[in-house]
């Protein structure tokens, strides 16, 4: 295939491409939804496409199609593409400005592939099923319940790349995912919870061991039973207390209040169109006091068990790690080679990705996790006079230059005088990004460090979707206010 | 790669089921063509020229217990790939627990195509930069930086099954987008259409700069609830959840519809009418569904009174009626949705809505707006791209932007005012309405420092 690829390059040289870079994507997924005990989808879905991008006198193009034989030979059309993405780079000159300068990279050869020990798509269909009627059955047993949803994803994303400058890379990535939930009505109200997180689930790189090592059943019980709780649970009451986030919600709020504001063409205004800004202008590089002493963001593209853990980005630079907040000051952003000069560095921090292969690499998040601190969670709630304890998210907003957020999770807990005491409904906190993280002033030790994964991050215009993870225990944040 | 003719389309799918050993077989075949280029302070910065196809096949085997079901698909119209889709929609099916909900497929139906609009579709990028430098030389005129989106699309789909239904038809759509932000305030327009020539280009960038404009140096605003008037944008962004969350039959069987006790009720003031229509002139929708029943136009709320949710075919064969045309691609665990949203127009001009407001504000656009109880519709998101007082009837200095959190029920409960237009909008997430400019009262509950 990496020849293939290169054939595209080849034919963009001649055709007037100063740069080009071909990525030729097989994409293999398989999703089984289990909803009140009915199929309600079983999806297996093969793709295989390439996209080439050229340089042509400073200004992008590109051209993507399927690379089936349907469409011609695969070298056929990839040498097509590679003759046509010229074609749109000179069309669309006339309004080209600027020329775009790739910072530079030495062109890395090499393989990577997800490290794991089960493949999930060599597990059998009927054992999955039986997984999936499994916890079915453990959420069954309560009149109140109205929907019981388990469901299960594997996908396979394999990609080949090359470039003219000489990159040849191959990469095999391999994720997998899986939650229940159970969906409650009763006293004219409706309530949902997760397990072990919402929306799908947990998602992790890696194989069937990692949705084994979730014992999803055994959390069936709970979380039917909390569901029907809350129906009957006091609204979270408004004022201001300290604030106690499991992991699955920490992680959306630095996927939020972190990651996006610290991605560089956000900072530079080229997401105005759509998704917004970034408060956390270039300016605030290295002296911005983003959270409190110890808050610690780190950028790791070679996270055990990330989303977006892989070899190389889809500019063919290759993954690593940096702060992005160190000790609460603002250090690092996630950058491309297109925009790393802007910031003063020499080389892109490998942040640029594309969905599957019709898509042009935008900047991304990474895996992007807060690092853990020292306490227990015991001894966290035990030193906690007046606050909430919130898990799972339910629903966000934050606004488009990602400063006032307000977050609801599925469920909270009172805290009083060190004690987690009763259940409390639609918890709903709103705060402004630098003085939430600034509140920080306890986080649990690496113990409780989870990794939790994004499968559908959505960014750009028109929108792409790419996955990442977030590392997180859980932490404290003084003085919240509650909705 | 061009899009699918009918024929092609329909010879594929036929092949696929004659070799299928289902009880019943459906195949959906889409092919798109997408030409975009967005751009910001000097030119282009993305553009992507691509076309895509998918074959989807959906298998089901009859037992007394009820159909087992699956879907494969593939991103390919090579006979070798759509065979071994059509093979692994066939062996997660034989392992598929039986559902006793599935009505059997649909039969044969008449559905006119709708055509494709070629001059949309083969629009050039040339054309295309042509539109970005009147945006960015417009925009560099004033001071203000650029970011937007230039976009044609085209699709074609065909659906075809065992039970003698083969239906297909093409879609076009053309978007133009500009966001003009200054030193202090930002400023957006976009123009959605069935077609290149309806797009008023000229205008979109000027009514974008005209509110950046006006936006610059926002005042600070203190929370509270204010009447509002919300331009279509900022309608859209709400009305798109009642599709999302609440006027579809499963919302409703599941007890999480605002309908939940509702329907029949004087719930709206009489000013209120929406539909579901397909046939709306502002866009060319398919005319099925996604079980390729014929879509039917469908009266969701007439005069302030919730009159039903709409259905696919698993949902009516549960309640004895007939599929209104309205489900998503099979099997869906969302269920039927509305898709073509319809707020009707009053009879004021925009002018007269902000003519009759004491003291308010003017809403262009709410941004990131999410559900938060969807029995209430109690909705959060934030205001964009321009908000402005309104005092004695005459728009004032631009404020800065303002959390909401309310409830859509309650807030449509105090209307005061429906404009006389009709305008195709997006939202941040997916889907599009026709909606006019509202006003009503509006909670805010926190504000911003922009």
């Amino acid at each position: 295939m990496i020849e293939i690829a290169k054939l595209a390059v080849a034919e963009a040289l001649k055709h007037g491409a100063q740069y080009a870079e071909a990525r030729l994507v097989r994409l293999v997924r398989q999703d089984l939804v289990l909803k009140n005990g009915a199929l309600d989808g079983a999806e297996s879905t093969e793709e295989f496409g390439c996209g080439v991008r050229v340089l042509v006198d400073g200004c992008w193009g590109f051209q993507a199609m399927p690379l089936w034989a349907d469409h011609g030979p695969a070298e056929q059309n990839a040498r097509a593409l590679g003759r046509r993405a010229p074609v749109v780079a000179k069309a669309l000159a006339s309004a080209c400005t600027k020329r775009v300068e790739l910072a530079p990279e030495p062109p890395q050869q090499g393989s990577y592939s997800t490290p794991l020990v089960e493949d999930p798509f060599a597990v059998k269909l009927s054992e999955k099923l039986e997984l999936l009627r499994g916890c079915d059955a453990a959420l069954q047993g309560r009149a109140e319940t109205v929907v019981r949803e388990a469901s299960l994803s594997a996908r396979a994303e394999e990609k080949w790349f090359a470039s003219s400058e000489g990159a040849e890379q191959h990469q095999k990535l391999v994720r997998v995912g899986a939650g229940l939930s159970s969906t409650a009505a009763a006293n004219g109200t409706v309530e949902r919870r997760s397990y072990p997180a919402s929306f799908g689930g947990n998602y992790k790189a890696g194989g069937f061991e990692h949705v084994r090592a979730w014992k999803l059943a055994e959390a069936g019980p709970r979380v039917r039973d909390e569901a029907v709780e809350l129906c009957s649970a006091p609204l979270c009451p408004p004022g201001r207390r300290d604030l106690l986030l499991m992991g699955s919600q920490l992680a959306l709020q630095i996927h939020e209040s972190v990651g996006h504001p610290s991605e560089i063409d956000r900072v530079f205004g080229h997401e105005l169109d759509l998704a917004g800004s970034s408060f956390a202008t270039a300016d605030k590089l290295g002296n911005f006091r983003y959270g409190s002493a110890i808050v610690n963001l780190e950028a790791d593209s070679t996270l055990p068990g990330g989303l977006d853990t892989r070899g190389w980005d889809d500019e063919g630079v290759a993954s690593g790690k940096w702060r992005i907040v160190d000790q609460g000051v603002l250090k690092g952003y996630l950058t491309s080679r297109e925009w790393a000069a802007r910031i003063g560095e020499a080389r892109s921090r490998g942040s640029a990705r594309a969905e599957g292969w019709a898509n042009f690499p935008i900047v991304r998040i990474t895996n992007l996790s807060l690092l853990p601190g020292t306490w227990e969670l015991d001894a966290l709630i035990a030193d906690t006079q007046d606050g909430v304890l919130c898990d799972t998210v339910k629903t966000w907003s934050i606004d488009q230059h990602r400063l006032n957020f307000q977050f609801t999770t599925e469920i909270g807990w009172e805290i009083k005088n060190g004690v987690k005491g009763r259940m409390l409904r639609r918890p709903t906190y709103q705060g402004r990004t630098p003085e939430f993280w600034a509140s920080c002033d306890a986080i649990c030790n690496a113990s409780h460090f989870e990794v939790w994964g994004v499968p559908n991050c959505g960014k750009g215009n028109p929108m792409q979707v790419a996955e990442m993870s977030h590392g997180a225990a859980p932490a404290r944040f003084r003085g919240m206010t509650f909705l | 790669m061009p899009l699918l003719e009918r024929k092609d389309s329909v010879t594929i799918a036929r092949g696929i089921i004659s070799k299928s050993k289902a009880t019943e077989t459906e195949v959906v075949i889409d092919s798109a063509i997408d030409r975009f280029v967005r751009y910001a302070e000097h030119g282009p910065t993305q553009d992507a020229d691509r076309g895509h196809a998918l074959v989807r096949v959906r298998v089901r085997n009859k037992t007394p217990e009820g159909y087992r079901e699956a879907t494969a698909s593939c991103g390919s119209l090579e006979p070798a790939a759509y065979k071994a889709a059509l093979e692994r929609a066939q062996e997660l099916a034989l392992v598929a627990p039986p559902n006793p909900r599935l009505a059997p497929l649909g039969g044969a139906v008449m559905v006119p195509m709708v055509l494709r609009d070629r001059a949309t579709i083969d629009q050039t990028f040339e054309a295309k930069a042509r539109w970005i430098k009147l945006a960015t030389e417009a925009c560099a005129k004033h001071g203000l930086f650029p970011a937007g989106l230039a976009q044609t699309t085209g699709i074609s789909r065909a659906i075809v099954n065992s039970c003698g239904r083969e239906v297909l038809s093409y879609q076009t759509r053309a978007a133009f987008s500009l966001t003009a932000t200054g030193k202090n305030g930002e400023g957006w327009a976009e123009a959605i259409a069935r077609t290149i020539g309806a797009l008023p280009i000229e205008a979109t960038v000027q009514r974008a700069i005209d509110k950046a404009l006006a936006a610059q140096d926002p005042e600070p605003i203190e929370p509270g609830e204010y009447t509002v008037v919300l331009e279509p944008a900022a309608v859209a962004s709400l009305l798109l959840f009642t599709g999302y969350e609440g006027f579809g039959a499963r919302e409703y069987e599941e007890q999480t519809s605002f309908l939940c006790g509702r329907l029949g009720q004087q719930v709206f003031p009489p000013s209120v009418t929406i539909h579901d229509d397909y046939r709306h002139p502002a866009w060319a929708s398919l005319p099925f569904d996604g079980e390729g029943t014929a879509r039917t136009q469908v009266v969701l709320v007439e005069n302030g009174v919730p009159k039903r949710v709409v259905t696919d075919r698993n949902h009516a064969a549960h309640s004895g009626g007939e599929s209104t045309g309205h489900a998503l691609l099979q099997p869906s665990s969302h269920g039927p949705m509305p898709q073509n949203l319809v707020l009707l127009p009053g009879k004021q001009s925009r002018a007269e809505l902000v003519a009759g407001v004491e003291r308010g504000l003017l809403v262009t656009q709410l941004h990131y707006v999410n559900l938060m109880d969807p029995r209430e519709l109690l909705l959060t998101g934030i205001t964009r791209n321009g908000t402005y007082r309104i005092e004695n009837g005459k728009l004032g200095r631009a404020v800065r932007n303002l959390r909401f959190t309310d409830s859509l029920v309650r807030t449509l409960g105090t209307l005061s005012g429906i404009s006389n237009e009709q305008v195709v909008c997006g939202a941040l997430f997916d889907g599009e309405c026709v909606v006019p400019a509202l006003r009503l009262s509006l909670r805010f509950t926190s504000t911003t420092e922009f």
